[in-house]
């Protein structure tokens, strides 16, 4: 691999790794309050990706604004599952996994009548390329890095220095302890279910202008989540972080050296080997 | 200021709690005694929403506490201090603090309050950036007991404050529980430590399998044969 190569497979790789992060925060984020894996974020990604299509290229809205309505739109709707499926089986867990599989088998199967044909795609928003370290990359997938990393900078100070922020780290390590302090758990889980699917639709809105629309296009991404939160321990925002970068640069980068399925396979074998050696993941740890 | 009727909380099919009644006078130390598996945590959950009674009455201030969630019971200024601490281990001393004080709103209030709760607890004003498990069985307790009061409770409910800890370190618990009720906040102390119990208080109950088997004045409790037997070991 020649050193232009390299680094243009690190940038991209930085790139894809931004996206995989911001799927992976909300899944691990849910998964440490609620315990519960939101199998629908897939789906959200690709709601995201549609909801680029229509505001952005079809009705014309400035880039940015539709940005910012994909993730407002899909967070009500993460915040109003949470009030209807989750209140509903009163926090269940294997309940809510079901009701969630069904959500997202509901949400790709009605994808199909209600956006048409697969030909879908969303026009350049950042056009052209740019020199970094004398590689041209192009500003498109460049752009995902800042904004990704905005948007997870955002998310760790609200975490860290809201009392929002506060109340879902006590629940996430004892949810009874929160309710006695007054924290009201019901509005804070729907928060977080707010939080996780508004990432997981900024994810497919960062991506839209890149690959073709389709209803199926979020299990990938989704299924990479999964990877990179048991890799970064269950329940972690750093080991999400963390994990994310790893496998957007291995992604990248031994694809780029030995091709897709060399990579997707090599993921797998790392991510089994950490699990050897360290079974709760980077960042994880096992309760007491 | 808390009167408990004919309180009943089962789990599933088992009935935890079978019909207790017992009352808390304002400015009291009551206590509930018994042993394991006697109904107190259960009932103690029962009065802060943990769990919904299956029959029964709760008043707090004439308020009607049946079904209402644990945040709002809080709100009303009932305080528990749960069996094995349930500290936040990952956040500081200062954090836990501050989570204790959530609903409170005028931060000038949350400073005074932190004030007076490092006069009481000067180990923690020390221990102040230390992860919450990282401190000694004694410090939680006391850092358990300060982060109920951030929210300037009426009605403290204690569970086994002495669990796990030394004699000397058991002493001083009893002496903050003593403050606390001089500060005007009603107790209610459910021990495994009869003694302690009945030292503190000024009214007890004893629990057998989710039922009122005895009340009575703590010092008639303390001289009362069976008593002694039971939960005294003398
Ligand atoms: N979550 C639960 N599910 C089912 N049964 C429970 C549950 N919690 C308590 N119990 C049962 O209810 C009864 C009363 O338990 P509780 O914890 O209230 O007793 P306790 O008086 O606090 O005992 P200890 O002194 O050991 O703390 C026991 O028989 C216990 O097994
Ligand atoms: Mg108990």
């Amino acid at each position: 691999m020649t050193p232009d190569l390299l680094i243009q497979s690190t940038i991209i790789g930085l790139s894809i790794g931004s996206i995989y992060i911001l799927m992976a925060l909300g899944l691990t984020l849910m998964f440490g309050m609620m315990h519960i894996i939101n199998f629908a974020h897939g789906a959200i990604y690709m709601l995201g990706a549609f909801a680029i299509y229509y505001i952005f290229s079809q009705w014309g809205a400035p880039y940015f604004a539709a940005f910012v309505l994909a993730m407002l739109l899909l967070g009500t709707f993460g915040y109003l599952v949470e009030r209807s499926i989750y209140r509903a089986v009163k926090g269940g867990i294997e309940p809510t996994l079901v009701a969630l599989l069904a959500l997202t088998t509901f949400l790709q199967a009605a994808g199909y009548p209600v956006f048409g044909q697969l030909d879908k795609h969303v026009p350049p928003v950042f056009h052209g390329t740019r020199n970094v370290l004398g590689v041209m990359i192009s500003v498109e997938r460049l752009m995902i890095i800042p904004m990704a990393g905005a948007l997870v900078v955002g998310l760790n100070l609200f975490i860290n220095k809201t009392k929002m922020g506060a109340a879902m780290r006590a629940i996430e390590q004892d949810k009874e302890a929160a309710a006695l302090q007054g924290v009201n758990v019901h509005v804070v889980n729907g928060l977080a279910f707010a939080i996780g699917f508004a990432l997981a639709a900024a994810s497919g809105a960062l991506m839209a202008p890149i690959f073709k629309l389709d209803p199926m296009m979020g299990e990938q991404p989704l299924l990479k989540a999964f990877i990179i939160i048991i890799l970064g321990g269950l329940g972690s925002i750093p080991g999400a972080i963390l994990g994310g970068l790893m496998l957007g640069l291995i992604d990248s980068i031994v694809a780029t050296a030995l091709g897709a399925e060399p990579a997707f396979l090599l993921s797998f074998v790392f991510i089994i080997l950490l699990l050897l050696f360290k079974p709760t993941g980077l960042f994880g740890y096992a309760p007491p | 200021m808390l009167e408990v009727k004919d309180l009943r909380v089962r789990y599933g099919t088992v009935e935890a709690v079978k019909g207790l009644s017992f009352q808390v006078p304002t400015g009291a130390i009551v206590s509930l005694i018994g042993a394991n598996g006697a109904g107190k945590t259960t009932s103690l959950r029962a009065l802060t929403g943990l769990v919904r009674p299956s029959g029964g009455e709760v008043r707090f201030e004439n308020a009607l506490l049946n079904g209402l969630a644990p945040h709002d019971i809080v709100r009303l200024g009932i305080a528990l201090v749960p069996e094995g601490r349930r500290l936040f281990p990952k956040m500081t001393v200062l954090e836990n603090l501050r989570m204790g004080a959530y609903l409170q709103t005028s931060k000038a209030d949350v400073a005074s309050t932190l004030e007076m709760i490092y006069q009481h607890f000067p180990i923690l004003r020390e221990r102040g950036r230390q992860r919450a498990g990282s401190l000694s069985g004694g410090e939680q307790q006391m850092l358990a007991i300060a982060r109920a009061l951030m929210n300037r409770p009426k009605l403290l409910l204690l569970d086994e404050p002495s669990m796990g800890l030394s004699p000397i370190m058991t002493a001083e618990i009893g002496k903050i529980i003593r403050q606390i009720n001089a500060l005007n906040v009603s107790i209610i102390l459910v021990e495994q430590n009869a003694m302690l119990a009945l030292t503190l208080a000024q009214y007890g109950y004893v629990l057998e399998t989710g039922t009122l088997m005895l009340q009575g004045k703590a010092e008639e409790l303390l001289r009362d044969e069976g008593v002694k037997k039971a939960y005294l070991g003398i």
